[in-house]
């Protein structure tokens, strides 16, 4: 098997662009867009260059025009869906929602809050430093990760991510740190461990498509370009504002679910929210939102 | 106004749910090709190689039923990256197939290509339509007719 693998990837390694990653089977990815994990949301810059329309509300305010312009209105990366601050859809009401079940929760047992606050009920801010490593835990561990560990560890109580209850806390929970600059800990360890795994994800090509992450949103690939109704954008900032409410499909979705409808588009078998390969791809996200408010609750 | 918009698409959202959920559409199973997991089989999956694949006999291709194929979203869905004559919403990312068949490929050259992209451009985005089963030989067959039904 083994064998059979690595001649073709020793054939096509030149071909394929494979090989970049290492050793194990022959695997195809998409060119590699060097990105630096250190500028965090300003490796934009260079990139796809459409953070100069998106970094600030100011900014966002100043190309409001855009919106209107389909052939353009991808620069704004989605970003002045933001700006609506309608206060009726269901990503709002989530707010409440999460909030509502938290306190559900922390009355049976207010450790539960205190284990999502890792020692304080205060929330506050806390969101923004996640995903993190958990030394305890032994793993990476995402908001929704945190929320399925303390509701089985205090509550014995089964909260899976995906679920749409725990969604629902996720999205309290970030909401209490909205506007809080995203910063996901690369001076530890494990944390640039799992963005490299995360990298590798992005780039490799899978399913019956042969399509990577990347084949659609780095330059030179589909980013910027029609794709049939949709026109993908870059995948700097992204993370900050989920979970979101999709109103294509109607339903609020965390990034992992988000990652799971991507590849059944892409016909490669989805992952459970959850699944360590869903949280290093997570941690690689992430990292391209550091320095960029959370901004939970959101539409998209 | 935009309120309004954002509104109707919650509205909107919901109705495509609804009717989704109603469908209880099945969860189709990829597990065959590579996947992203670091612990599930299709984790460790080989993507298939590039096949140079000849046309043997006769194209024996429909270009009216190519055509269907090359639209239909759930088949070759070429109009995700190609303007075709006729189509709605092309994509802008692949070159524009509207004179394709005034380019001067051949019938085998073309059927190599839709069959696996990547033994002619190793960095293309473009699905390896054959090598990967996603249309079968006779639709690659009824696409090339059209492709080069193109003037």
């Amino acid at each position: 098997m083994l064998k059979r693998a690595l001649l073709p990837a020793l054939a096509l390694g030149a071909l394929a662009g494979c090989g970049i990653f290492g050793g194990g089977p022959h695997r195809e990815h998409y060119p590699d867009a060097r990105i630096d994990p250190f500028k965090g949301v300003e490796g934009d810059v260079g990139f796809s260059d459409t953070i100069q329309y998106w970094r600030t509300e100011a900014d966002l305010q100043r190309h409001a025009a855009l919106a209107e312009k389909p052939a353009e209105q991808w620069k704004l990366n989605w970003k002045h869906m933001d700006l609506d601050r309608i206060e009726l859809h269901p990503g709002h009401l989530a707010v409440d929602e999460g909030q509502a079940l938290v306190k559900k929760l922390a009355a049976r047992d207010p450790a539960f809050l205190a284990c999502l606050g890792e020692g304080s009920a205060d929330l506050k801010g806390k969101a923004a430093a996640y995903p993190k490593f958990d030394a305890a835990l032994g793993r990476i561990v995402t908001v929704e990760d945190r929320i399925e560990h303390c509701a089985k560890r205090v509550l014995k109580e089964d909260l899976p991510q995906g679920k749409p209850s725990n969604t629902k806390i996720s999205v309290y929970f970030k909401s209490q740190s909205a506007g809080t600059p995203i910063g996901v800990d690369l001076s530890d360890g494990n944390v640039m461990e799992a963005y490299r795994r995360g990298e590798e994800l992005f780039y490799r090509k899978t399913g019956q498509l042969n399509f990577a992450c990347a084949s659609c949103h780095v330059p030179g690939s589909i980013m910027g370009h029609k794709l049939r109704g949709e026109t993908p954008t870059t995948p700097f900032g992204d993370a900050a504002h989920y979970p979101t409410y999709r109103t294509p499909v109607g339903a609020l979705e965390s990034i992992q679910e988000r990652f799971a409808r991507c590849h059944g588009q892409m016909r490669t078998q989805a992952l459970k929210p959850g699944d360590p390969a869903y949280a290093d791809l997570e941690v690689f996200m992430t990292v391209l939102s550091n320095g960029y408010p959370v901004s939970v609750p959101s539409a998209r | 106004m935009k309120r309004l918009v954002l509104l109707a698409a919650v509205l909107q959202g919901l109705t495509f749910a609804g009717a989704a959920a109603a469908q209880g559409a099945a969860v189709p199973d990829y597990s065959a090709f590579p996947c992203l997991s670091h612990t599930l089989p299709c984790g460790e999956l080989a993507a298939r190689e590039p096949v140079r694949k000849e046309l043997e006999g006769p194209l024996d291709g429909n270009a009216a039923r190519g055509k269907q194929t090359a639209f239909a979203r759930n088949r070759g869905n070429c109009l995700a990256c190609h303007v075709m004559p006729g189509g709605s919403q092309p994509g802008s990312r692949g070159p524009d197939l509207s004179h394709f068949g005034s380019t001067g490929r051949s019938t085998a050259e073309t059927f190599a290509m839709v069959w696996d992209m990547r033994t002619v451009n190793p960095e293309t985005l473009m699905p390896p339509f054959g090598t990967n089963a996603v249309l079968t030989e006779q639709e690659l067959r009824d696409v090339v007719a059209f492709l080069l039904s193109l003037k």
